[in-house]
């Protein structure tokens, strides 16, 4: 190899190292500075000494007081209650009369502790798991804290139960709770459905943070028999069940965003079948229209998802 | 050449070694934390409720709908959690609603930070109607028959045997969801996991079968059931996450297809009908994610490739199940469908200032339908061939978005935010091969104190289209001048404001949002063209003492639509305006005594739902539909008494009025050409009384060790 390409190919090299070394600097004063503070003499015997509740030591009925797991916070050698709190040794040592203690972090948007520095000591720990997903997700943008939807000194966290986390997530999402309260709406105020079944709530790479790849990917979850292909596909089904269902509810059987015909009739006019205006003469005191009463359109075309059968391209069969 | 692979690994190895102090944590002397008067979790403890409840009203099957009251009477029923914990190993169960049809069962175990397992079970009660009413019976879950007596007429209201022959048939299903899953950490950055679920759903649903100029709506029997599995390795560490998944689906049905008598007088040999239902299908996809995050400007980059599959193959029905009618060979025995998926999606947020952060997002989804095209000779409901060559269409598309959007403080409690988004659409075989969105917002987040947090957001959104291709919608029997919903031209503009006041001294917050959305189909003769959207929350909490608390919610939806509409095959000469309504209250409180004896729980929740239609047309004038309503009002009263240290008595008693006003809920022989099931609109009061007991096992309070 020539010298000048050798060198050339050296000099790349260093760059490299020193970028690496640029980007990695940053985390190793942290660390170091983390080490130069202040923590309490005894750990979390320290703590007790005043805070001895049930509200706090219901921690202990937690996944974050296990010893035997090391990444616990009460695992071997990890920070215990500092490791979520932050360094205690100014808030337990000895304070001036009058002078109010060095406070701690505190977890909730009103706890006064930034929300972004909350967040840190969560991710922390749950990098891999929900931590490099929550970076630029919609709650993150939000400013939303961990501890806005997870309770952590409880036994059982609520938004980790199906039966009550929608009622966390409606705390923000009230629209969505008023649509779960429409006639026609998936089993979410029965308690027996949650919002995780559908979206990844700690951000995801997917749209409006679902679940699966795509709208019809997630709903194909539960209803796969719509999956297909089918010999006559329904375009629209195939590309986006949204395109006719509401699935946060609807006033409508079958959560569609329109009753039919006129949801169908939105699409549809058709040579020889003509879309004709279904009012108030095709209505039992009328001439009872079988384009209005009924199930409508679907009375014949039912298979509206799509059809398998050879003579099915109108959907009937 | 050495050389070149030392100063390689060096350089790969230096920031490595610098790295190493961030990752083993920050070197905080614990030697002298002992924890030793730290409460570990160890031993068993349980509370079990035991009680009955009684259902005071019959007809009212709705209510049962996920709950599992179906029928008036009396319900056993019994629920409870517990944990077992020691040594670092736990076993957690949970169950719920075991005496009903929503029972849940739920048990998980491991041992922290090594293994972990769960199995589960649930069931999920649908129930529809119990006021429908069929002529028809089951000889098998394929083929339903009409009675022996049955006297076959043009008109239903001709139909000399249809009141001696309706027999009652509620509509409704029975979900059942097994669950078994595991996951293993052989290392700390390594994880393993693996989750196998079952459902199976089996009742009676809905189906309209058409015989040409009529039709009856079915009873079908369905029996459904769907295996998936997740499974995946995951690497990880302080610095970077890597995935690989493995999903798989697979849909089996049971009833294949649904064979019926015709109750209209038929033409001789096409007495029987045969349709196809949904076929069995398969898909599994790998993926491969992952995230790496850099110090550098907190940046975090995280990407998707996911890769799938899914194929449909199931033995295709002859044309018709009519002999008398001289079919052609079928192309071919089966599909042979299949879809191909792609996904790859990358998303980068970085934080280039202290004060601001960037989000780019690029995704990209295609769903390659590769089944094969054939020619078909359709017969027209089992009763005469259509004389045209059909070609079957396998929809494809690809859709790639493209996002950019940024937030910066600018002044200490604003913050500012912008984004915009494209998005492109291509499609197979439909009149709009080409679209795309372009979408831009922007957002203003105001924290003036530390109570108050007001943000205002707006944006627009345009859908284009390279041109709607009328050819398609001509070879498809279209009027060209329908503009398809979801195809169309639209302008979409909105408005948000999102308010929230959370006094620190006072003990009551309010929330509220509104929203605005305007949507305009410029381009569209017919098909919706204009509809809009208001929707408006308040919620209000008052914390009134450390043991008691209310709140009340109020949320409101109004959608307008207009929608034109041609009966002459050409220009509009009928229009529809739709005005959708919805308005939910909810309020109640909470209350105990400070020592836990008494507890007490009340929720009210009322909804209405309103639709009204008005129609214009050349043809007719002007009309009105009756408003389709709904009432929803319901209330449930929890209250608890604490016996002694281990035993508490239970109350819970609930009310639901429910009310549907639906002018197409009709009797059977209303509409003279379909038969109906003749499911009536549900009007049910029902109330539920139920006492029990609720007993705890093991430890109760938690007191530090000595």
């Amino acid at each position: 190899m020539p010298t000048h390409k050798k060198h050339r190919r050296q000099r790349g090299l260093l760059l490299v190292t020193i970028a690496l070394m640029a980007i990695s600097a940053p985390a190793v004063v942290a660390a170091q500075e983390d080490a130069a503070v202040d923590y309490s003499k005894k750990g979390a015997d320290t703590c007790f000494q005043c805070h001895d509740d049930q509200t706090v030591l219901a921690v202990f009925r937690t996944k974050h007081a296990v010893p035997t797991d090391p990444n616990s916070p009460f695992g071997h050698g990890q920070l215990q209650c500092e490791a979520c709190h932050g360094p205690g040794g100014d808030h337990a040592g000895r304070v001036r009369r009058g002078q109010e203690r060095p406070p701690m972090v505190r977890f909730g948007s009103d706890s006064g502790t930034p929300v972004a520095e909350q967040n840190a000591y969560c991710i922390d720990c749950h990098l891999s798991d929900a931590g490099f997903a929550w970076h630029g997700s919609a709650h993150d943008n939000n400013t939303v804290a961990c501890a806005d939807c997870h309770t952590l000194h409880v036994e059982r966290d609520p938004v980790l139960s199906t039966a009550t986390q929608a009622d966390v997530c409606f705390d923000c999402h009230q629209q969505q709770r008023t649509q779960s309260m429409k006639p026609y709406a998936h089993p979410v105020r029965q308690g027996k459905m949650d919002c995780s079944g559908c979206h990844n709530t700690h951000g995801s790479t997917t749209d409006r943070l679902l679940a699966r790849a795509t709208t019809n990917d997630t709903c194909y979850d539960c209803h796969a028999e719509y999956r297909g292909p089918y010999l006559w596909e329904h375009a629209p089904a195939a590309e986006d069940c949204a395109n006719c269902h509401d699935p946060h509810g609807s006033n409508y059987p079958g959560m569609l965003s329109m009753r039919a015909p006129t949801l169908c009739q939105s699409c549809h006019s058709q040579d020889g079948h003509p879309s004709l205006p279904q009012d108030e003469r095709g209505l039992p005191g009328g001439i009872p229209s079988q384009y209005l009463l009924g199930q409508a359109c679907l009375n014949c075309h039912d298979q509206v998802h799509g059809s398998n059968h050879p003579s099915g391209s109108k959907l009937m069969r | 050449m050495h050389k070149q692979t030392t100063l390689f690994s060096r350089t790969l190895i230096a920031p490595l070694v610098l790295l190493a102090p961030a990752i083993s944590f920050a070197q905080v002397d614990t030697s002298d934390w002992k924890c030793e008067s730290c409460p570990f979790d160890q031993g068993y403890r349980a509370e079990v409720d035991a009680g009955v409840t009684y259902v005071g009203e019959d007809g009212a099957i709705r209510f049962g709908n996920a709950t599992g009251y179906d029928d008036k009477g009396a319900y056993a029923n019994v629920g409870g959690q517990g944990r077992y914990a020691g040594d670092g190993y736990r076993l957690d169960w949970m169950i719920e609603d075991l005496g009903l049809d929503s029972r849940v069962f739920e048990l998980e175990g491991g041992r922290q930070g090594t293994f972990g397992f769960r199995v589960g079970y649930r069931e999920l009660p649908y129930r529809r109607f119990d006021t429908s009413q069929t002529v028809f019976n089951p000889s098998s879950s394929d083929t339903i028959t009409l009675p022996g007596a049955w006297v076959p007429a043009g008109l239903t209201s001709n139909m000399t045997q249809l009141s001696s022959s309706l027999r009652k048939q509620n509509i409704g299903s029975d979900r059942q969801i097994i669950d078994i899953g595991a996951d293993w950490q052989p290392g700390a950055a390594f994880r393993l996991f693996a989750d196998f679920r079952r459902q199976n759903r089996d009742g009676i649903d809905i189906t309209g079968g058409s015989s040409f100029t009529q039709s009856a709506l079915l009873p079908r029997w369905i029996d459904y059931e769907t295996d998936q599995v997740d499974a995946g390795i995951q690497y990880g560490t302080n610095r970077a996450s890597l995935t690989l998944a493995y999903y798989g689906s697979y849909f089996t049905n049971q009833n294949p297809s649904l064979t019926w008598d015709t109750p209209f007088t038929s033409a001789p040999g096409a007495g029987q009908y045969r349709m196809a239902m949904a076929p069995d299908n398969d898909f599994q996809q790998v993926s491969l994610s992952g995230a790496y995050r850099a110090t550098m400007w907190d940046t975090v980059v995280a990407f998707t490739v996911a890769s799938g599959s899914g194929e449909q193959n199931e033995l295709l029905l002859p044309y018709t199940v009519n002999s008398g009618v001289a079919a052609s060979a079928l192309p071919r025995n089966a599909l042979d469908g299949k879809v191909d998926t792609a996904n790859y999606a990358l998303t980068v947020t970085s934080r280039p200032l202290p004060k601001g952060r960037v989000k780019f997002a690029y995704r990209f989804d295609e769903r390659d339908n590769k089944t094969p095209q054939s020619t078909w000779n359709r017969v027209i409901t089992d009763i005469f061939l259509s004389g045209d060559i059909e070609q079957n269409v396998p929809y494809s598309f690809e859709r790639s978005t493209i996002t950019l959007s940024g937030e910066l403080v600018v002044w200490k409690d604003i913050r500012v935010s912008a984004g915009g988004e494209r998005k492109e659409l291509k499609r197979d075989f439909q009149e709009v091969a080409e679209q795309t969105v372009d979408a831009g917002w922007g957002q203003v987040r105001w924290r003036p104190l530390t109570w108050l947090d007001l943000r205002v957001k707006g944006g627009a959104t345009e859908r284009d289209i390279d041109r709607y291709d009328e050819t398609v919608a001509i070879s498809l029997g279209q009027n060209p001048l329908m503009r398809k919903y979801n195809l169309a031209y639209r302008y979409r503009s909105y408005g948000e404001l999102i308010a929230s006041i959370t006094p620190v001294d006072w003990p009551v917050s309010l929330g509220t949002t509104v929203l605005y959305a305007d949507d305009r189909y410029n381009k569209s003769q017919l098909g919706i063209t204009d509809s809009e959207e208001v929707r408006a929350t308040v919620d209000v909490n008052w914390a009134i003492s450390e043991n008691s608390s209310l709140y009340l919610v109020y949320g409101h939806e109004n959608i307008d639509a207009l929608q034109l509409g041609s009966e002459q095959f050409g220009v509009w000469d009928w229009s529809a305006t739709h005005e959708d309504n919805f308005d939910h209250i909810g309020a109640g409180f909470h209350w105990s005594q400070p020592d836990g004896k008494y507890k007490l729980r009340f929720d009210f929740n009322r909804s209405d739902g309103e639709t009204s239609i008005d129609l214009f047309s050349l043809s007719g004038g002007e009309s009105r539909l009756p408003d389709l309503t709904s009432t929803l009002d319901s209330a449930r009263i929890e209250a608890s008494y604490h016996w002694t240290e281990r035993l508490d008595a239970t109350l819970d008693v609930r009310y639901e009025r429910f009310k549907v006003d639906d002018y197409t809920l009709v009797s059977p022989a209303t509409i003279p050409t379909v038969l109906t099931l003749g499911a009536q609109a549900y009007d049910y009061d029902v109330w539920a009384l139920g006492l029990g007991i609720r007993y705890h096992f093991g430890a109760g309070d938690i007191t530090l060790a000595d």
